[in-house]
């Protein structure tokens, strides 16, 4: 075994900037914001799942004491562009003429307040004609099913590179198909010693973000303003501009600290129609939803994964042929995307000769579903960690040695025109197998241990983030980024690098509220983008604001700048120190001063990578599970749960290990028990009382964290983002963790105890039987 | 409409409050305590989990008129007068037991009650009384360790 670096190295863990705030209570969220005058908006939401709206009654609506407004569809239609969605944009801001989904939003009234609201919702007559319901990727794909939308979507399907298709619509009731080819997989696959075809079915799950999705508009004197939970005030000022045909610089968004999002607040969603409530009644108009509406707004993607891997007996991978079909729901939001980011990513970290991919979204009559977690990254590692786990066993390899023949090493491209993986995905292996015990593990009845290597491309497709500081003389530094504090710190960890840079405390740091007539742009709160992406941008800004107080001074002291070292806001030159607050308030006066250093990073678009741009760097999760089966009742209880993940350079030591942990258990939930569930078209347990997430009393006895700091990340000193890395690798390590204790192989999330009973009859059964 | 007398954070006072307003709604609307989180609405998440004499209560879930001659305690009411951080918040601090802060409020005072009931609990008994209360972002194992130092914490500063 190779030396291994030291894994924990010494980092500052940072206490946030937002603590003290948010440990008394204090903290301002969208959903403690009102205005004079506010009204309050709630939606109609259809109570089929496809059904053609013949006529909307609202008269007695609008006849109720204290509504001020009654719209729908019809209202809707009158917008310069009514619909929204990333790449290709197919939903209405109110349905029309259709609906598409149990949930999909029909009419909204506004009223002064949300319980005269919720009445007058009752009084709306709405005449549906019911149409047939395609609850399944099958269903919508029979060539006799009726076509969920008619015409064809607006917008494009987005720019792909080298080897990789994107096609729009491609065929009946299928949003989105995504191709990627290298090598002749064909022929490889025909030659190869080994082929191997499995199917995996990933399961749908809420976000569950415990603030709601919250928004309140105003719109005044030929501009629209808008205080929203949304985490992409930016792309949110673009869709609001585009929508109602306002200049972007009539456009502002203001975005509080955001009480948990996962990907839910991600994209627009009830934003445009809040504004629309607020031009119409012309009073400012608040809609927060219900926890029950969130259910009914986004899901992470249903998937239905088809791997063919050729392997030689040696156990060398050769080639992989993917067919993958997202469920999108009804409605775009950000399928496009994820179809591109899973079928792109099937490959994991390993080394083929061919590869060949096809990956769509269909529509469904069911919730959209849209960016989550691991963004298509969790449903690729699940099927393809899960397969690697049977090959090994079928050609009687171990899963880690497996895995080891097969791992790409760093600097070697994850694909031709990509960058390459910047982790030691080895080392980060071994360092998981001895953390879990996994070669020496005793081998008990009904006990295994199971690996896996998630693997996610991370800072997105050519995004970019601007970012400014001003720093006072006095040595204050107000951080401005677009970057929404959404719980992951990003406020604390950017105040670090300007910090660090300027030789301040971090007591000394702001991070300024989110407004986008003054915050620098970005490109949204995704792909765990901030730290490395945002991070590289105020790196520039500190430096450059550096440099203007070092030219500064040595503009006073007669001296080149560098004759001159900045410490604890004191000049230095020589062995004279001069305070700079009193050198800056002597030149400016007592007003005083402030320095404003600017900074930018943009990922370039490149054709000649697959995605049209390289990747910026890459996310593996190595996860572990040791589980205990029980063979009577086919519970699975997981006992212990490893999880680590690359930070490049930890910033914030406390913050990774929080980031990692918060995804492992999201994705312990899922793998277990968490799952929405359809009955026919309905959403069986769309509500907080009945939808279960993983509670304290799920957390495995054992349940240990570590980052690996491998220090080839492009943020600050190496950092990387690893916001989605925990969610990755878990669903298949306790799958492989089942099969290495009771021989059973479970496909589908989520591993209940039924399934696994299931599979230990049929191989009890299949045992008698030979 | 009902007259109800009752203490919030050592402050006794008096107000009149629909008979259909919750609790929860009263201490955000009226008295401006935004600390207590509204997130499921259904008594499921524990967000706007507060203390009624001592026992945490599920704000949301309660209707204001039932406060009537109790004690109430808010996230509002923990820090001392001078900003100091009582020992469950620092705990919550140094641990990082908080990401997103929207269940924090709810955390720290199930923490309080079970704290007094329990000064030296167990994780067994952790569980059980946290189990009431989701944290959505950090996976509870800082939330446990919060919980271990702060009973720590007050027992050494107990006299």
């Amino acid at each position: 075994m190779r030396k291994m670096l030291e894994a924990d190295v010494k980092n500052a863990s940072l206490e946030r900037l937002d603590g003290k705030q948010k440990l008394t209570g204090k903290v301002r969220y969208t959903s403690d914001f009102k205005l004079p005058g506010m009204l309050h908006a709630k939606v109609l939401r259809s109570p089929h799942a496809h059904a053609r709206i013949r006529s909307i009654d609202s008269r007695r609506a609008r006849a109720l004491g204290g509504v001020l407004a009654v719209i729908t569809g019809a209202d809707i239609a009158t917008l310069p562009d009514p619909f929204y969605g990333v790449g290709i944009r197919d939903q209405p801001v109110l349905a029309i003429g259709k609906v598409r989904y149990i949930g999909d939003m029909v009419a909204a009234v506004v009223a002064v307040d949300e319980a005269t609201a919720c009445r007058a919702l009752d009084l709306i007559a709405v005449d549906y004609e019911r149409l047939p319901a395609l609850m399944s990727i099958e269903d919508a794909l029979d060539p006799s099913a009726p076509d969920i939308f008619e015409e064809p979507s607006g917008g494009s399907p987005l720019i792909v590179g080298e080897g990789a298709q994107s096609l729009k619509e491609p065929r009946k009731n299928t949003l989105y198909e995504f191709q990627y080819a290298r090598g002749d997989a064909e022929a490889e696959l025909a030659a190869a010693d080994h082929v191997f075809t499995d199917t995996f079915h990933f399961s749908r799950i809420h976000h569950f973000h415990l603030e709601p999705y919250v928004n309140v508009a105003r719109a005044e004197e030929g501009r629209i303003e808008i205080w929203s939970c949304n985490q992409d005030p930016f792309i949110l000022r673009n869709d609001l501009s585009r929508m109602f045909g306002f200049p972007l610089h009539n456009v502002r968004v203001h975005t509080a600290m955001v009480g948990g999002g996962f990907g839910a607040k991600s994209y627009c969603k009830m934003e445009p129609l809040v504004v629309f409530l607020a031009m119409r009644t012309g009073r400012p108009v608040r809609l927060c939803l219900t926890m029950d509406e969130a259910f009914h707004t986004l899901t992470k993607h249903v998937a239905v994964l088809t791997l063919t891997t050729g392997v030689s007996r040696d156990g060398i991978l050769i080639a992989r042929k993917s067919d993958i079909r997202l469920d999108g729901g009804a409605y775009s939001d950000a399928s496009v995307s994820t179809t591109i980011k899973t079928g792109y990513r099937i490959t994991g970290p390993y080394r083929w000769k061919a590869v060949s991919t096809v990956a769509s979204s269909v529509r469904t009559n069911s919730v959209p579903g849209g960016s989550f977690r691991g963004f298509g990254g969790t449903q690729s590692s699940f099927a393809s960690e899960s397969q690697m786990d049977m090959i090994a066993r079928r050609i009687g390899i171990d899963p880690l040695e497996f895995r080891r023949r097969n791992l790409l090493s760093p600097h070697e491209p994850f694909a031709p025109g990509d960058t390459a993986i910047d982790s030691d995905v080895e080392l980060g292996l071994l360092r998981l197998a001895e953390k879990v015990g996994y070669v020496d593990r005793p081998r008990v009845p009904g006990r295994g241990i199971g690996l896996s290597i998630g693997l996610k491309d991370g800072g997105g497709t050519g995004n970019q983030a601007q970012a400014a500081i001003k720093v006072t003389d006095s040595g204050d530094i107000i951080v401005q980024a677009a970057a929404v504090e959404i719980g992951q710190g990003v406020g604390t960890v950017l105040g670090s690098i300007a910090a660090n840079i300027l030789d301040r405390p971090l007591s000394a740091v702001r991070y300024a509220e989110i407004d986008t007539d003054h915050t620098p742009l970005d490109t949204g709160t995704h792909v765990s983008f901030a730290t490395t992406v945002s991070g590289r941008a105020i790196e520039e800004s500190a430096y450059d604001v550096k440099r203007q107080i070092l030219q500064f001074a040595a503009d006073r002291l007669d001296c080149t700048p560098d004759q001159l070292t900045l410490s604890d806001w004191t000049i230095r030159l020589g062995n004279r120190s001069h305070d700079l607050r009193s050198m800056l308030r002597d030149y400016y006066g007592p007003v005083g001063t402030e320095f404003v250093g600017r900074g930018s990073m943009k990922i370039p678009y490149d054709t000649a990578a697959p995605l049209g741009s390289k990747n910026l760097f890459w996310m593996p999760c190595w996860s572990a599970a040791e589980v205990d089966v029980d063979t009577d009742t086919g519970q699975v209880s997981v006992l212990r749960l490893v999880v680590g993940a690359d930070a490049g350079r930890a910033l914030n030591l406390a913050a990774c290990h929080g980031q990692i942990e918060g995804a492992a258990l999201q994705a312990l939930g899922q793998s277990l028990f968490e799952e929405l569930v359809y009955s026919g078209d309905v959403p069986a347990n769309a509500d907080p009382a009945t939808y279960r997430v993983p509670l304290v009393s799920d957390l495995p006895v054992s349940f240990e964290s570590f980052v690996e700091q491998h220090g080839m990340g492009p943020g600050p000193n190496g950092a990387k983002g690893i916001g989605e890395s925990g969610m990755l690798g878990i669903a298949a390590a306790i799958a492989n963790a089942v099969e290495d204790a009771v021989g059973v192989r479970i496909t589908k999330l989520p591993i209940t105890a039924e399934r696994v009973l299931d599979a230990l009859d049929e191989k009890r059964k299949a045992a008698l039987a030979s | 409409m009902v007259d109800v007398t009752f203490c919030v954070n050592g402050r006794e006072m008096s107000a009149n409050v629909a008979s259909n307003k919750t609790l929860a709604d009263f201490l955000r609307d009226d008295l401006y305590l935004t600390g207590c989180r509204i997130a499921c609405d259904g008594g499921v998440c524990g967000a706007c989990t507060v203390l009624v004499d001592g026992s945490p209560v599920a704000a949301c879930s309660t209707f204001a008129f039932e406060i009537d001659k109790s004690s109430i305690e808010t996230i509002e009411g923990l820090a001392a007068p001078d900003g100091n951080l009582h020992p469950i918040q620092q705990a919550f601090l140094k641990s990082d037991a908080f990401q997103c802060g929207f269940c924090t409020s709810g955390f720290i005072l199930s923490v309080k009650a079970l704290l007094e009931m329990h000064p030296s609990p167990d994780d067994r008994t952790i569980r059980d009384w946290l189990k009431g209360n989701i944290c959505r972002c950090t996976g509870y194992k800082s939330i446990m360790d919060a919980t271990r130092l702060a009973s720590a914490m007050m027992l050494e500063a107990a006299p």
